[in-house]
């Protein structure tokens, strides 16, 4: 479970604009954000720190 | 950081490559259905043979580099990113898998009906290699239109 797009949005980035930000494709950002791929542990780490929050914030594991 | 407009070239690449690569496959498969279709006697045909093999060769550097070597480092990085390195690595294990059962079915086969060791071969390369390829693509097209 994440809540990229949530925190993408709020800061007002698009997918292109995040994945230049992390060095990864649109799709995948896209995918990350709609759960069909689930993230490496670096790559996640990328992401938190582009949007500026933990991993922990922006990813958690499923009840 | 990597530029916007990179990321956008390499997402318009990345749908063109899903594209081909599934042609490819297609093409591939029908030109060795003709070859299978015709007569034995003119499958020897070094030129038959020989384009078959280049083209082998061509599709496995595809599946192994995923493509647009010739596109720059950058744009290449983001064209085979981490999903498109674990589609491709999903599509080399399907292509693997392939590979074996249709060994094992050629070698059933063989028992009633003899191939040459260049048929059997063909067989198996053709199967594993476009099943490959074709794997490849669909995953990554699926990947591309979600959302």
């Amino acid at each position: 479970m994440n809540r990229l797009r949530e925190m993408r949005d709020a800061r007002g980035w698009t997918q292109a604009e995040l994945a230049a930000r992390v060095g990864v494709s649109r799709k995948t950002v896209n995918t990350v954000e709609n759960r069909v791929f689930t993230p490496s542990t670096p790559l996640a780490l990328k992401l938190a720190d582009a949007l500026g929050v933990t991993v922990e914030e922006l990813f958690w594991l499923a009840d | 950081m990597v530029e916007v407009d990179r990321v956008e070239k390499a997402e318009r690449l990345g749908r063109s490559r899903s594209r081909v690569f599934f042609v490819l496959a297609m093409v591939f498969f029908a030109q060795q259905a003709a070859y299978f279709a015709s007569p034995a006697a003119s499958r020897a045909s070094p030129l038959q043979i020989g384009a078959w093999f280049v083209l082998v060769i061509l599709l496995l550097l595809l599946l192994a580099t995923g493509g647009f070597l010739f596109k720059g480092r950058k744009v290449w990085d983001l064209l085979n990113d981490e999903t498109a390195r674990t589609n491709r690595a999903a599509a080399q294990a399907l292509g693997f898998w392939v590979t074996i059962i249709m060994a094992l079915a050629v070698y059933v086969e063989s028992i009633f009906d003899p191939l040459t060791l260049n048929e059997g071969l063909h067989i198996i390369v053709t199967t594993g290699v476009g099943a490959a390829l074709i794997s490849f693509a669909v995953r990554e097209r699926r990947a591309h239109q979600i959302g």
